[in-house]
């Protein structure tokens, strides 16, 4: 275990464990929190996850850890670690079985008041045009070369098919594609499970969210991004279904043979891990390079199906109800990226578990209506409280490899949650304050209850006043739909 | 020696399986991650999979089998609550799943993962604790 006497205190909110503290360490590990958020995350073996990332061969800088860190499997959720390329490693088990994993924000210019005598009909529309569940299946049955054609273009593919508006495009990270896949990299049974499942939600912490945009912090950017005070949202938050996770399964079971041909001694054999330039590299690369065209393309139909939904209920009742897109984020992923290091421009493997990009102003790959104020980050909260809109700063350029933090993070086991809440008076608690939820399972919304997870507008703080990000708005839930 | 029990975890779900032999350590783990994941079979038409499953080591095997399992509920909409090892070595293993139809669809597990796994010899047989993605 890892107790406060290992930390070294940098800055306020900044954490550090030096190299020194475990023998296998290359760089040292970074903590971004505040007291309470430090003693949540030394509570169980978070920490000790991030120290075993700093072991990773090519690791640069530092091994992070942002506030909302809790513990996963391999890498701590809420981790980023760069590695130097070319010879720097890449971990599919650091990028998680969830490739993509990320969030979509919709905005419309209707107001809440004009909404809200809907919102039931548009939950119960909602929850019958978007399946949920692991094994859930979609609306589109797609041959083999479509579904290739899905992982090579992600979002792109949808354009072709009428589920997508070209503007959502450039409102995507990557624009929607991920490039360097070749689905001939991903397996026959990773191409089976997903073969279906374009468009569904999954299950765990999966949701579509109904907000109100609760508060503005900074109305020169809202007003850029499409954000209104007092007007509705709709979040999506899932990922690569059932084809990330086999692609996942299938690169971190091959590896653990692999890792040993390379020499590569390990903490975790969750953290396999090759030589980004080795050919098993490349090939894991490719492959999830389609899973992650897999989850754009099913948030951008997901997309498409709330758009249905909105129209089904409203149109005709209500003017403006048209959903615009602000943005779309992926907070589990490994980027090919270009980072300042000790004043050279270095080609780096930039690993996000649970973390979210947030490049700041003037970056070169976002959108040329976007560069001047930087990429819009988006941190959904714990089911019932609230989310935030957040914009990338030069802070988390020169610090963080552009990362910022991803959500609430859970501080409860699930066990415990299942056995302190009940999934049915949690729904009604929720109802009486205003918020609908239809979820699949009655367990499983109990392990979501919000009493599960940190405090997430404490974890938005700590990066707000870090400097690794920028509050720009929050929203406050209406209607909760869940696997 | 209890079979297997749910261990805490916050984010994700793990159990501690154990078996006299590695056969039974394989067969408990499966029951663990069914009971973990509370799909059910359907009363009738009763269905029967054979599946071989391989690994570089025991470890490996362990996941390689409950990703196995999990693969044929999410893809066949079927579900499992019995499991029989009909052979295993340290890098192969042949096994009858046994259930039928699911009638819910909400699974909740997304992978097993190799989280600080390892299948330990105890004095009364052998352990793994095994953590799962949800």
């Amino acid at each position: 275990m890892v107790s406060e006497d290992n930390l070294v205190r940098v800055a306020e909110y900044v954490w550090e464990i030096p190299a020194t503290f475990r023998d296998d360490m290359r760089v040292p590990a970074r903590l971004y929190a505040d007291e309470d958020l430090l003693h949540a995350a030394l509570s169980d073996n978070s920490v000790v996850q991030l120290v075993n990332t700093a072991t990773l061969p090519g690791v640069i800088k530092h091994a992070i850890a942002m506030p909302d860190i809790h513990q996963g499997y391999g890498f701590p959720i809420g981790g980023v670690v760069a590695t130097r390329l070319p010879h720097g490693v890449i971990s599919p088990g650091g990028v998680g079985y969830d490739i993509n994993c990320g969030v979509r924000l919709l905005v419309s210019l209707a107001p809440v008041e004009e909404v809200k005598p809907f919102i039931e009909e548009i939950a119960s529309a909602l929850y019958a045009n978007c399946p949920s569940g692991v094994g859930s299946r979609g609306p589109l049955r797609l041959s083999n070369s479509e579904l290739d054609g899905v992982l090579h273009e992600g979002a792109r593919w949808m354009l072709g098919k009428g589920y997508a508006l070209r503007e959502d495009l450039d409102r995507t990270e990557e624009f929607g594609r991920i490039p360097g896949a070749d689905a001939a990299y991903v397996s026959a049974r990773a191409h089976e499970r997903g073969r279906d499942q374009l468009g569904t939600l999954g299950a765990g912490n999966h949701f579509i969210e109904v907000d109100k945009i609760a508060e503005v912090y900074d109305e020169t950017v809202a007003v850029r991004l499409g954000i209104y005070a007092g007007n509705v949202a709709v979040q999506i938050h899932c990922g690569s279904r059932g084809l990330g996770h086999q692609v996942c399964e299938d690169y971190v079971s091959r590896f653990q043979k692999t890792v040993q041909e390379y020499g590569i001694t390990l903490p975790d054999r969750e953290l396999v891990c090759v030589p980004f330039d080795s050919s098993e590299g490349q090939e894991y690369f490719h492959a999830m390079a389609c899973a992650a065209n897999f989850a754009f393309a099913n948030r951008q139909l997901l997309a498409h199906l709330i758009r249905r939904s909105f129209e089904q209920v409203v149109a005709g009742r209500i003017k403006h109800f048209h959903l615009q897109q602000v943005y779309d984020i992926a907070h589990n992923m490994a980027k090919i990226e270009e980072h300042d290091i000790d004043g050279h421009r270095t080609r780096v493997c930039v690993h996000r578990k649970g973390s979210t990009r947030a490049f700041g102003p003037g970056s070169s790959v976002l959108p040329d209506d976007l560069r001047d104020i930087g990429q819009p980050v988006l941190i959904p909260g714990s089911m019932g409280t609230a989310s935030y809109v957040l914009i990338g700063t030069p802070g988390a350029m020169e610090e963080t490899f552009g990362s910022t933090c991803h959500g609430a993070g859970r501080v409860m086991s699930r066990a415990k949650a299942r056995k302190m809440v009940h999934g049915a008076e949690l729904r009604q608690q929720l109802k009486s304050r205003g918020i609908l939820v239809c979820a699949g399972s009655m367990s499983g919304l109990a392990e979501e209850a919000p009493a599960a997870y940190k405090d997430v507008s404490r974890v938005v703080e700590v990066v707000d006043r870090v400097g690794i990000g920028k509050k720009i708005a929050r929203l406050e839930p209406m209607a909760v739909i869940k696997g | 020696m209890s079979s297997f029990e749910e261990i805490e975890h916050t984010a994700d779900r793990a159990f501690r399986a154990r078996g006299r032999n590695l056969a039974e350590l394989l067969e408990n783990a499966a029951q663990a991650m069914s009971a973990l994941d509370g799909l059910k079979p359907g009363a009738e038409p009763p269905i029967t999979r054979e599946v071989e499953v391989s690994g570089v080591d025991r470890e490996t095997l362990l996941v390689n089998w409950l990703n196995e399992i999990l693969y044929l509920e999410q893809t066949q909409g079927e579900a499992y609550d019995r499991f029989r090892i009909l052979e295993a070595n340290n890098h192969h293993l042949r096994a009858q799943l046994h259930g039928g139809k699911s009638t819910n669809t909400v699974s909740q597990i997304k992978a097993a993962t190799f989280h600080n796994l390892e299948v330990k010899q105890m004095p009364e047989g052998l352990e793994a604790t095994v953590v799962v993605d949800v």
